[in-house]
């Protein structure tokens, strides 16, 4: 892909898109009440790229992922994945078209182990019925069985220690909380990952170790990442393209290194800073 | 942090002790629990099987024994309700009281002028062969009990979707107030011709038991052996699809959802359908254990279908620990049995030490009491379920970076 | 590529809003159905509406005493997010003591009007202590211990109060409907005009609630405790910040609740002259309705909602039938609580949908 050949924001949507983008969202505006929070923002991620969104405190960052995965609708605004509608789209729906994602403050179930977790993400692959999994049909034991061996496999793909494994989710250390959230997601097998704020908590070395980990998934796995994230470096150093929210809107875009030199996205962090 | 790569944070192992689990210990595990699973069950079930063989045919230990397994299987089924899928059901009286109108619709005279006054008769032997009403056999209308509670479950739990858990609570509570005012006002309703209750009179008498291969059951006070192996049978199935749900990719789906629905709709989970099936297997054991009961009692009377029953029910489940199999098979057999022979029992003794009531003045106050205490003392309930204690002890604060009712139905 | 200088048209937030107008109109129209119905039919068939008349006159006195209790629910539910299900037997005590009470202090149908007048005020400060304490001891004992806990956890233990106290009420008074000594002549015609008839117990209803609503509005806007009850349920984490003892707040809270509860009580132990100890399970669904369909949380709603009620539930026991009002009114209430939970007057809040 040329990410180069895309110049920075303008409000014109969007003839640059490319006809094979996984994802493209148009004009895509969130209000609660009175407040807007995230304002007309067009973006779009090709295929097999990673991708960054950065931003202030409060920039909408969060609410533009929420939007993607259907957990908020959009006030106005189109989001198009894998060449589907997906604007008003249900969460649950989303999920098994192939958006999988990590939340900001861990969200597992806290009161499963880290297996069970890792086996809710591939829920909406699994087939067992009410009545298959009362009867426990061969074909119910069988996926239940190949789901947990898959589950064991992207826990240990992510870096869990088997013993940790059968461990409860609340009782695991906040990085391995971390990595097992980003194995359920996997569990799925997406097309596309996205996770917020995925370093939050780490020591740079372990950042740096994730930054390592996203190419190597995006290799192996072929998916796309779109990842929140505030630490420059992670951000810099894995990111083949850059957006940047502030106030909800996009001040700027382009290759890393163009954005950092843009003097748009230096005054929204001094400004935040002073 | 690739995956041969020791994870920088866990605390205490240094790298190289990492133990891979060999291979067979992991099909041990795999295999082991499943067959010990089994054995609890079938021991406690054989052991219940031979209850009726030590006591008298009459007794009215048995006659408790027999209540009680229809308690359990109650109590089983809104389990799943509400300690599986956490949906807190005030209204579970609802479906015990279509299960039971189902089998006085079906199996009575109460239809008196059905075909002409000659009847209609489904499979049914002996007696109620020749008496005019609608008399279907009992395993049929099982199947009917089941099929209305289903469908009435599901059509009680689609208001509540997008509720909170407090508003679910109120609105099954309504739900089961309204039809308790239906059964209880019924017979001033009429589809066609009939009545559709008989309000407080009650149907009465409805028919027995009629199985295949064996002589119709008799009245309870005759023989009532027969009764209880049958509500054993119950208690077995629904035992059976707890434990089977439980551990499957529907009971993960609902503690995933009980814990955090913006979380599990966000993993795949679809919300509605889920919830939905939730009540409708939930109802589904209320509806057979009250066609059950309406046959067992020998009536369908509209007093049965009170609020109390709905916590009643709840107690059972509350004291045996919220999705406690076990705990809630013990929970009921507790207080089924305190309702039904201690209570009755010690009903004189507030007068012993010089009090003028009887202690069957107090039972509902009991249930309430009881309620309080075990929700401030032990919340997770006699025999916890490891998750609920988790939940119910410990502050388990999730994210707020979506807040829960962002997610619509 | 296809989509892309497509300009977004506003369709979806129309969609929205048309939601929002229905739901709050579709609750109107369902509020309104059935006197706009009767009233109709009364024109055609008595030519006026004096019987619609007397059902309102009627509708409001009861609907008083819903609001009454209803306030409670909405006070308490605004600071601790909990449906008090205690709350209608708090109203049954309130009734009970006040039984109790005409007789210690010698009230029978023969005292003179000022003997009435003093020996019902003092009752009615007793009923409302009594409620009141009592309200404040439930929270104490029941839910504060639990309040870090999940909230159905304190939902359950205040469902096993509401059964407790029943049982209270039980033995202290017996289980049938008892009787008390109609005082005030609950039912005589004080004046009419145009045919509809207004009676000592309608003014006793209202003249009562009026007051009371008044200065409890009154010392929830201006006084420094009614400040801390409201910053308390905006926000108890600032509250508490701020210097507010949160838990004195909310024992403030239900203690207000409770003797609202408590005169709600008296009034309907003069105006029906029945009492019984199961007489708080319906009148607490039927406030707790009130308070939802006025906007759980919002005072003037509680007020609103219970009126509205009142009014609606008299119009059923008048021409469908008492049986069938208790069906009418938990239909009502889920009904409000799918399609309009925030309320007729409650913003969009958390319970929102
Ligand atoms: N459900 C909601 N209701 C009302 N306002 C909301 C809601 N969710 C987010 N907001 C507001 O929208 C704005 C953007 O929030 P968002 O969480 O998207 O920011 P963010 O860029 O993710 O910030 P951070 O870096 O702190 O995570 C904030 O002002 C926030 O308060
Ligand atoms: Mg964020």
């Amino acid at each position: 892909m040329s990410a180069g050949a895309v110049a920075a924001s303008d409000h014109t949507p969007d003839s640059r898109v490319p006809g094979d983008a996984l994802l493209s969202a148009e004009g895509v505006t969130k209000q609660f009440g009175g407040l807007t929070a995230v304002s007309g923002v067009d973006f779009f991620i090709p295929q097999r790229a990673i991708v960054s969104i950065i931003g202030p405190n409060g920039a909408g960052k969060t609410t533009f992922f929420n939007m993607l995965t259907g957990l908020y609708k959009p006030t106005l605004g189109k989001i198009r994945f894998d060449a589907k509608d997906i604007t008003r789209g249900r969460p649950d729906k989303i999920m098994a078209l192939g958006i999988a994602r990590t939340f900001q403050n861990i969200r597992l179930f806290g009161t499963m182990t880290a297996v069970e977790n890792v086996m809710v993400g591939r829920h909406a692959r699994m087939k067992a019925g009410l009545f298959g999994s009362i009867l426990r049909t061969p074909g119910v034991g069988k996926e239940e069985k190949s789901v947990r061996e898959k589950a064991h496999e992207e826990l240990e793909y992510v870096g869990i220690a088997p013993r940790l494994h059968d461990q409860l989710a609340v009782n695991l250390a906040y990085g391995d909380q971390r990595r097992v959230e980003i194995a359920r997601a996997l569990a799925s097998d997406p097309k596309l990952l996205l996770l917020d704020e995925p370093t939050a908590g780490m020591n740079p070395q372990e950042s740096a170790q994730l930054t390592d980990f996203m190419r190597k998934l995006r290799d192996d796995r072929g998916l796309a990442i779109l990842l929140i994230e505030h630490d420059m470096k992670v951000v810099m150093g894995v990111s083949e393209y850059v957006t940047v929210l502030d106030h909800g809107e996009k001040i700027s875009e382009g290759l890393p290194a163009d954005v950092r030199a843009d003097p748009k996205v230096v005054e929204a962090y001094l400004g935040k800073q002073g | 942090m690739s995956a041969t790569e020791t994870p920088p944070d866990a605390p205490g192992t240094p790298p190289g002790q990492i133990s891979i689990k060999p291979q067979s210990a992991l099909v041990a595990r795999l295999t082991a629990p499943a067959t010990q699973k089994l054995i609890l069950p079938v021991v406690f079930l054989g052991l219940m099987a031979l209850v009726p063989l030590v006591l008298d045919q009459s007794s009215p230990l048995l006659r408790d024994a027999t209540l009680a397994a229809a308690y359990v299987v109650m109590a089983l089924g809104l389990n799943i309700i509400v300690g599986f899928a956490g949906l807190l059901d005030l209204g579970y009286v609802a479906f015990f009281a279509i299960g039971a109108y189902t089998i006085g619709w079906l199996g009575s005279g109460f239809f008196a002028e059905a075909n002409g006054g000659e009847g209609i008769h489904i499979a049914v032997t002996g007696f109620a062969a020749s008496l005019p009403g609608i008399h279907v056999n009992f395993l049929l209308v099982l199947v009917a009990a089941l099929i209305f509670t289903t469908i009435a479950g599901m059509i009680i739990g689609l208001p509540t979707l997008r509720l909170r858990g407090d508003y679910i609570a109120i609105v099954t509570l309504a739900f089961g107030e309204i039809i308790g005012d239906i059964a209880e006002n019924g017979d001033r309703l009429s589809i066609g011709d009939y009545k559709l209750t008989n309000g407080k009179q009650g149907i009465t008498p409805v028919d027995k038991i009629d199985l295949p291969l064996v002589e119709p059951f008799k009245l309870g006070a005759i023989d009532g052996r027969p009764w209880f192996w049958v509500a054993l049978a119950l208690v077995a199935l629904v035992l059976f699809v707890n434990f089977r749900l439980r551990d499957s990719r529907l009971g993960r789906a609902w503690i995933a959802l009980r814990e955090d629905e913006v979380a599990a709709s966000s993993m795949g989970i679809p919300l509605v359908k889920t919830k939905l099936l939730a009540y409708g297997t939930g109802a589904a054991f209320g509806g057979m254990s009250g066609a059950f009961l309406g046959s067992y009692l020998n009536t369908v009377n509209a007093d049965q279908f009170q609020f109390s029953f709905s916590i009643f029910i709840l107690s059972m489940v509350i004291l045996g620990g919220l999705g406690s199999i076990w705990g809630v098979v013990v929970g009921a057999i507790a207080l089924s049995f305190m309702n039904f022979r201690l209570i009755p029992e010690l009903r004189d003794a507030p007068s012993l030490v010089g009090l003028d009531f009887e202690l069957t003045d107090l039972s509902f106050g009991i249930f309430g009491f009881l309620l309080v205490i075990m929700m401030i003392m032990r919340p997770e309930g006699l025999l916890p379920e490891r998750r609920r204690q988790i939940e119910l002890t410990e502050n388990l604060e999730g994210g707020d970076d979506v807040p829960v009712q962002a997610v619509k139905a | 590529m296809e989509a892309a200088s497509v300009p977004v048209a506003p369709a979806v937030p129309f969609g929205e809003k048309a939601r929002a107008f229905i739901s709050t109109y579709g609750l109107i129209a369902i509020l309104a159905a059935l006197p706009v119905y009767y009233g109709v039919s009364d024109l055609v068939n008595d030519g006026n509406l004096t019987r619609l008349g007397n059902n309102l006159v009627a509708g409001l006195s009861n609907g008083a005493i819903w609001a009454l209790i209803a306030i409670g629910y909405t006070l308490v539910y605004g600071i601790v997010e909990l449906i008090n299900f205690a709350h209608g037997e708090v109203f049954m005590i309130g009734s009970f003591v006040s039984a109790s009470f005409f007789g210690t202090v010698g009230l029978t149908a023969a005292t003179g009007v000022l003997g009435l007048v003093l020996g019902l005020a003092l009752t009615l400060i007793v009923a409302m202590l009594g409620s009141g304490l009592l309200n404040v001891m439930i929270e104490r004992v029941a839910y504060r211990p639990l309040r870090d806990a999940p909230k159905l956890a304190a939902l359950i233990t205040a469902v096993g109060m509401s059964f407790i106290l029943q049982n209270v009420g039980l033995l202290w008074r017996g289980g049938s409907q008892e009787g008390i000594t109609d005082l005030v002549q609950a039912q005589k015609e004080l004046f009419s005009f145009g045919g509809v008839t207004v009676s000592n117990g309608d003014l006793l209803s209202v003249g009562v609630t009026i007051p009371l609503v008044l200065l409890m509005t009154a010392f929830i806007t201006k006084s420094r405790l009614g400040k801390a009850m409201r910053a308390t349920a905006q926000d108890p984490e600032a509250a508490r910040l701020m210097g507010i003892n949160v838990d004195t707040t909310i024992s403030l809270t239900f203690l207000i609740g409770g003797m609202l509860a408590g005169a709600a009580g008296l009034i309907y132990a003069l105006y029906q002259t029945t009492i019984w100890y199961f007489q708080g399970f319906t009148a607490g669904l039927i406030a707790f309705t009130a308070a939802v369909m006025g906007g759980i949380g919002n005072l003037r709603g509680a007020v609103l909602g219970g009126l509205i009620i009142g009014f609606i539930q008299q119009i059923s026991d008048n021409r469908i039938g008492t049986e069938w009002t208790p069906a009418l009114v938990f239909s009502f209430l889920v009904l409000i609580m799918v399609f309009k939970p925030s309320g007729l007057l409650g913003e969009q809040t958390r319970e929102a949908g």
